[in-house]
């Protein structure tokens, strides 16, 4: 239940009591039950989000739906999940990269090891920082690509390149292409549904999630689970509407529009319009049932991070705040899973203002990261266990990306700058092969190992497209005179990744 | 008469027919083999020179490269090595496809040339078809008429007189239209249906609403918005005047051209014209990084692919608005569809290559202006009197006073800061006005024969107050032997008269009273910034020695705020004050001061107050009012010199250099551009190779809007008659409004648009005079109902047998509510409305839109005036598929959501709106009967049948006119328009 809003607590925590009311009558019969017995979909695809691939994917699939876990404002990959010994070795020598580098502000001070120690997890023995160390648990089912390079070392830019494929405005989030090629597995939930950090939208907010120029329900729906309606207008805030009026009140919408439909025989709209209320109806059900955790197991709870105490964080960036914010939102993104929904984004930091509560850590490394990666860590771990004990693991992908790395060098004594030259993507599930690494950074982590192979977005996308039985140069939409890919004119599927 | 003149064109029709038949099915083979060769072929076989395979290229005749029979062999082939296309493309022809292209090569295998780009002649105008048994009203009737009559279709009845001013007034003004509109129209149109009709449209074009409607349209294509987008999305404050320029150059009809030229180069064709910089609004109003300018230096990569990013922007805005071309695919490689090469796109890149998106100033609008000017005038007449005050007290102080006065402004200038210690003194607490009571008191320990008092002021540079800091302009100054001061001695009191302020000069006053305390009384405040405070840097308590016997002394005051080591009660007597360099001469400009203010306190008389008071306010008032006029005359336009910000600084005209980047990589430059306007898009402009890289920024933006507006264009004139068709409606001749290169669709009806396109030009390009003759034709008129017989041929309804049926957009939409539930404000123009709570805008502001307070009356303007932010678009808008501001959008979207459902339903605005019309139906009637008529006669502008009303009035008796009022605002019938 909500709990960082104190002052305002008492007022807010009367609505969930509302929609359970909501939930009971509507699941008491009257025209609730009516609507959910006779609704009729999928004829429409105005309505309807079946997904255009449906029936005729491409090649079979390994993977039905994919979780991915967006890093805002540029995790490092050498605190994290890219061991570099090299730095360790160096650390406080003056940095020399064997060629001019043009840094984003200036950080290219001395080498800097990572303030976390690294050890090996696992069968694959893969090291990873103890601020993610509640990875190692799952490792083995972990693949990474550590040579992955961006385009620019500019937030807003490199967020949409990593979340859209493109680095400018005016192209549909990863969700949304998936969402349009395959639409959702449950009508009553949207196909794409995003979990912004409460605190803020990273750069470019719900642009990164927009359909674009992909029809309008394939964009991200956003929840925030915190709040009073976490769908927008999910419920009515207004205190004239009773559960009668509101009731009654569909149903004579329902009468009259009907009535007005009959009266204009071929026009499909006109009945699916009121179909739309129907499925609101059954929206404002699913959706407070997906979104309540109240009646997961303590277990479970535990698992994910979530001790179910009410608590007051402080000012300062912490673990315990940080795993409860993500774990939760790892949680429901479980459910939501479970409920057919078929892409989900979480998103850890919000834009890039003071304190930090991001991973744009140009001052201190230590101070931010570790309680994000920490509590990103916990969440993760989490979710990769919970969904493989639910044997939901083997066709859910679960990818981790973020905008860009950061740099081997210091920026100040403590912080890191923008490294656009490598960073770290990892995936998990879905037919992705645990355990392995394909793609390497170089001694540094600076640059790839193999600066003529790089990986890049494109590729992440293709294979992941590809788990699902999508070929990414075939799923195109004609806009403005071109056919447009999630993938442009690039991408390889990564083969090594594939299981 | 008529007769004999249709039977002409009829005959003349007939012979062009039969021509154009020939011609049209060369034509027909053409395109489906093109549409066939574009879809599977061109990736390896087109204009792009990096993809293609064996140098072969069907973009250009066949013939000059192979024997056309090759490719009928080839697409034939049993080898798998040899078949095309190649198994491994994923591309497979059909038999009818290979069919097609069998008939195209035997037919010669020829491309005629792509439909925009060929020149644009007058059509002649197509009799009625004989089997139409309507009578259309103008020329476009007659092409569709033919149209249908070739498919087998027929147009339908003209709609009924509702349906006709609903269409309308939502059509051409975006608000439904009132009862009594409905009422007097219904009885006009019974009686003289055309006349009624023609004078309904011309009322609707003459509203201003018709601007705001209409502008709508124009900001969605070029991607308007009042933030910028990407990171931060910061607020662009000064972006609404362009979107008032474009209402107002809407709702003054225009010219096209001017309003075309006036968007990319206005300054230059339009020079001190207001609206010739308003306009180049145009090319900033899309998507613009902050960071990647302001933080980043061009210097740099990152710097250099913002900017590079940012000029694409511009010119795809430039080319997809007002020449339907998709130049942007040239970006990378030479376009692979049509004839834009990788060279002219850069070359237009060059034609922007000074201007950046930046605030410039324009002037205002004459009103305003004026009203500025009557304000100003005001002000300069309070000043003159307040000058010739001033010289009836100089006449009276005699000169010896202004000897004085020049004195003082000498030694003025001399005196400076020495020295400032760490400890400024005492300083009160901040007060909210200038008479609260504010004290200190010393207690010297000990009764002291005490001589002289002196007092210092203090020193603190906070908002560029320095000497005299927080010194009381009224207050006194008293010993006494007890700390209640029951019997005081006055040692100075300068309560009823200002003190001028010491600044680095020391304050003394004599006393003979022996005593133990001393006390300083503040009576009126100083002020510092818009508050008031009381401070001090050192009290001294001198005896009959000479000796100060304050410095152990303890302090007390009414309140203080402890601020060590500036500020702190025992500062007061640490001995620690400010020192200026010339001390004797700060203590002789402070007497003389004193001196000059003792005689002015005697010169002043009452009768001199009050004038003096009296035009100090009148200055005050006019100014408040100067104030309150739109804020600033700045637009946020494409500009050349601005004020720099960070890294974002301006070019002050000096294009940068343009380079040729390979694969469009900015670190593969390989040669530099010069500026050029294309020469393969239709037209070529005489002056078209005229410039060079010296030539001046302005001539580059003013050649291409001269270029794209000359009368030969063919693109821009039917770019933009189909913009307009298609917001008539709902679909355009061409479907794809933004590009009519082979990639677009093509017309449905080619001579219409061309007849339109002509007749636009040559009547001067006003689209008052387009609108008039597209909603008058019996075409548009038409009724919206179905029919099955038709609805079988084209379902569709790409010819156009009936109107078609559309949902009220999202602006529509959210004006109709506000304007039915009587909470409209109409108020034209401005700053735009925020729908959200906007808060921490110092770094990235939040625009918080689910803590919108519905009840607020700045939000119940013309959703045209709201605050559009780019990256963060309103949810309730958008839930209603609003224009997105990060891509142009030439057509809106009409989805189908349960998300529309929520929001009508449960939205703050949809609830309080739903009350506030229930206010107004029982304002305007008692009875719940006539108000449940009422209310459901303004939402869709018919009066309920008996059941309907039954059914209302039951369900409004149960749960009251509010949630009715809810209802209403849901239904269908008031969503959609027939």
């Amino acid at each position: 239940m909500p709990r960082q809003h104190h002052s305002a607590f008492s007022h807010r925590c009367q609505k969930p009591l509302i929609s359970r009311r909501q939930f009971l009558w509507r699941s008491g019969g009257g025209l609730g039950g009516i609507a959910l017995a006779s609704l009729v979909l999928g004829e429409n695809k105005t309505l309807a989000n079946s997904g255009t691939l449906s029936g005729k994917l491409h090649h079979p699939a390994k993977a039905k739906r994919v979780i991915q876990l967006f890093m805002g404002g540029a995790a490092s990959h050498l605190d994290t999940f890219d061991y570099k010994p090299f730095l360790e070795k160096h650390h406080g020598e003056k940095s020399d990269f064997g060629e001019p580098v043009e840094a984003f502000q200036n950080g290219l001070g001395p080498w800097m090891k990572s303030p976390f120690d690294f050890q090996p997890y696992g069968q694959s023995g893969k090291f990873l920082s103890e601020a993610v160390h509640p990875l190692g648990q799952v490792v083995d089912d972990m693949a990474f690509v550590h040579n992955l390079v961006g385009k620019t070392g500019v937030h807003s830019q490199a967020t949409y390149l990593q979340a859209t494929g493109f680095q400018d405005p005016g192209f549909p989030g990863a969700g949304a292409w998936v969402s349009y090629a395959l639409g959702t597995e449950n009508e009553n939930l949207p196909a794409f549904v995003v979990l912004p950090d409460h605190r803020g939208y990273a750069s470019n907010g719900p642009k990164n999630w927009a359909s674009a120029f992909l029809p309008s329900q394939t964009q991200g729906t956003t929840i925030f689970p915190q709040r009073e309606n976490p769908i927008p207008d999910l419920y009515t805030q207004a205190g004239y509407v009773t559960e009668a009026s509101h009731q009654e009140g569909i149903g004579l919408i329902n009468q009259i529009n009907q009535n007005y439909a009959d009266s204009r025989p071929g026009d499909d709209r006109l009945n699916a319009r009121i179909k739309t209320y129907e499925l609101a109806a059954r929206l404002q059900l699913s959706a407070s049932e997906a979104l309540d955790i109240s009646k997961e197991p303590s277990h479970i709870l535990k698992l994910y991070g979530l001790q179910g105490e009410q608590r007051h964080y402080p000012k300062e960036i912490n673990i315990p705040e940080e795993t409860e914010y993500f774990g939760r939102k790892c949680l429901i993104a479980r459910r939501l899973i479970e409920r057919g929904v078929r892409f989900v984004q979480i998103w850890s930091g919000n834009d890039n203002s003071f304190p930090r509560r991001n991973w744009d850590s140009h001052e201190n490394i230590a101070r931010d990261h570790g309680p994000l990666a920490q509590g990103m860590a916990t969440g993760a771990a989490a979710l990769i266990k919970d969904l493989k004990q639910r044997g939901l693991l083997e066709d859910t992908i679960v990818h981790w990306t973020t905008e860009f790395g950061r740099m081997p060098s210091t920026q100040g004594s403590e912080g890191r700058d923008h490294n656009p030259y490598v960073f770290t993507n990892w995936l998990a599930g879905g037919g992705i092969q645990g355990g392995v690494v394909a793609g390497e950074s170089d001694v540094w982590g600076y640059k790839p190992q193999d600066r003529s192979q790089p990986s890049q977005v494109y590729d992440i996308h293709a294979t992941m497209l590809h788990l699902l039985g999508i070929d990414h140069q075939r799923l195109t939409v004609r806009n403005n005179g071109i056919d447009r890919r999630l993938t442009d004119v690039h991408g390889h599927v990564i083969s090594k990744l594939i299981a | 008469m008529i007769s004999a003149f249709f039977k002409q064109l009829w005959w003349g029709g007939l012979a062009i027919g039969l021509t154009l038949q020939v011609t049209a099915s060369t034509t027909d083979l053409d395109r489906q083999a093109a549409k066939i060769i574009l879809a599977n072929c061109f990736t390896c076989h087109g204009p792009d020179p990096d993809s293609r395979k064996a140098n072969l290229r069907f973009d250009q005749p066949l013939q000059d490269q192979i024997p056309a029979r090759v490719l009928i062999e080839r697409i034939n082939s049993s080898d798998p090595e040899a078949i095309m296309p190649p198994p491994k493309s994923g591309k497979d022809l059909t038999r009818d496809d290979i069919q097609i292209l069998e008939h195209w090569v035997e037919d010669g295998a020829n491309w005629s040339s792509h439909w925009s780009l060929t020149p644009l002649t007058k059509p002649s105008v197509p009799d009625t078809p004989s089997e139409t048994s309507i009578n259309g009203h103008n020329p476009i009737d007659n092409f569709i008429f033919a149209k249908q009559a070739e498919k087998g279709l027929a147009p339908s009845e003209e709609a009924d007189a509702l349906t006709l001013i609903r269409r309308l007034t939502f059509d051409l003004t975006g608000l439904p239209p009132t009862i009594d509109e409905i009422v007097a129209f219904q009885q006009a149109y019974h009686d003289h249906p055309d006349e009624a009709y023609e004078d309904l449209v011309e009322r609707l074009l003459a509203s201003p609403h018709y601007g705001e409607r209409w502008g709508r349209h124009w900001l969605d294509v070029v991607k308007y918005a009042d933030t910028c987008g990407y990171d931060k999305d910061k607020l662009r404050p000064n972006a609404w005047p362009y979107r008032d320029y474009v209402i107002r150059s809407f709702n003054q009809d225009k010219p096209y051209a001017q309003f075309v030229r006036e968007q990319l180069a206005g300054d230059t064709l339009y020079p001190g014209e207001p609206d010739g910089i308003l306009g180049l609004g145009f090319l900033a109003a899309g998507p613009w990084d902050f960071i990647g300018h302001v933080e980043v230096p061009e210097s740099k990569i990152d710097g250099r692919i913002a900017r590079h990013i940012d000029r694409d922007e511009m010119v795809s805005n430039t080319f997809n608005t007002f020449a339907s071309t998709t130049v942007q695919c040239a970006r990378c490689h030479d376009h692979k569809f049509d004839p834009v090469p990788q060279e002219s796109y850069y070359a237009l890149q060059a034609l922007f290559a000074a201007v950046d998106r930046a605030e410039r100033p324009y002037e205002r609008s004459p009103a305003i202006e004026a009203q500025k000017a009557s304000l100003l005038k005001a002000i300069q007449e309070g000043k003159t009197q307040l000058e010739e005050l001033e010289e009836e007290l100089e006449t009276r102080l005699g000169p010896e006073m202004s000897d004085k006065a020049s004195m003082v402004e000498r030694l003025k200038t001399k005196i400076k800061l020495k020295e400032q210690p760490v400890e400024y003194g005492y300083h009160s607490s901040i007060a909210k006005s200038a008479d609260a009571p504010k004290w200190v008191v010393i207690d010297l320990g000990e009764s002291i024969p005490l001589r002289r008092i002196r007092l210092v002021a203090a020193y603190d540079d906070y908002a560029n107050i320095g000497a005299g800091f927080g010194f009381p302009i009224r207050f006194k100054v008293e010993t006494a032997n007890n700390p209640d001061f029951e019997e005081p001695f006055p040692v100075a009191d300068f309560t009823q008269v200002d003190f001028p302020n010491p600044k680095l000069a020391t304050v003394e006053f004599s006393t003979l009273n022996q005593a133990r305390y001393v006390r300083v009384t503040a009576t009126k405040l100083a002020e510092r910034q818009n508050d008031f405070i009381f401070a001090l840097a050192e009290i001294e308590a001198i005896d009959e020695e000479g000796i100060n016997r304050a410095t152990h002394a303890q302090v007390s005051s009414i309140d203080s705020i402890e601020a060590t080591p500036r500020w702190s009660r025992s500062n007061l007597i640490d001995g620690k004050k400010p020192t200026p360099n010339h001390p004797k001469s700060a203590q002789q400009w402070f007497t003389i001061t004193r001196e000059i203010a003792d005689a002015l306190a005697q010169a002043k008389t009452t009768k001199w107050r009050q004038q003096r008071e009296a035009a100090v306010e009148t200055i005050k008032k006019a100014e408040r009012k100067m104030d309150r006029l739109p804020p600033g005359n700045m637009v946020y336009a494409a500009a050349t010199h601005f004020k720099p910000q960070g890294s974002f600084r301006p070019t002050q005209g000096k294009p940068r250099s343009i380079q040729f980047l390979h694969r469009g990589d900015i670190q593969s430059p390989r040669h530099e551009v010069t500026p050029a306007i294309p020469t393969s898009l239709g037209y070529t402009a005489e002056s078209a190779a005229s410039m060079d890289n010296q030539t001046p920024e302005s001539a580059r933006r003013s050649q291409l809007a001269l270029w794209l507006t000359a009368h030969e264009n063919p693109l821009v004139w039917r770019s933009i008659v189909n913009r307009l068709w298609q917001w008539h409606f709902g679909e355009g001749l061409v479907s794809t409004p933004n590009d009519f290169g082979r990639m677009g669709q093509a017309p449905s009806h080619p001579a219409l648009l061309d007849w339109l396109a002509t007749t636009f030009r040559d009547s001067g390009g006003r689209f008052k005079q387009l609108h008039r003759l597209i909603v008058t034709s019996h075409t548009y008129r038409q009724s919206s109902a179905s029919n099955s017989r038709w609805a079988r041929l084209d379902s569709s309804n790409r010819y156009l047998w009936r109107m078609n049926r559309r949902r009220l957009e999202a602006e529509e939409m959210r004006d109709a509510i506000l304007q039915v539930s009587g909470t409209l404000n109409p108020h034209m123009g401005g700053p735009g409305f925020y729908l959200f709570k906007l808060e921490k805008t110092d770094h990235s502001p939040h625009y918080e839109y689910h803590k919108y307070d519905p009840t607020d009356p700045a939000g119940h303007r013309r959703s045209v005036y709201r605050f559009i932010v780019r990256s963060q678009p309103d949810p309730f808008m958008t839930t209603l598929d609003c224009a997105d501001s990060s891509q142009s959008t030439p057509k809106r979207d009409e989805t189908l959501t349960a998300l529309q459902a929520l929001s009508l339903l449960n939205n703050k605005f949809s609830t309080y709106t739903s009350e506030r019309f229930a206010s107004r139906l029982e304002q305007e009637t008692s009875d719940l009967k006539q108000q449940v008529k009422q209310g459901f006669q303004h939402v869709t502008g018919r009066a309920p049948s008996q059941s309907e009303t039954e059914l209302f009035h039951d369900y409004a008796e149960h749960h009251g006119l509010s949630n009715l009022c809810r209802v209403y605002f849901n239904l269908s019938e008031f969503s959609y328009l027939d």
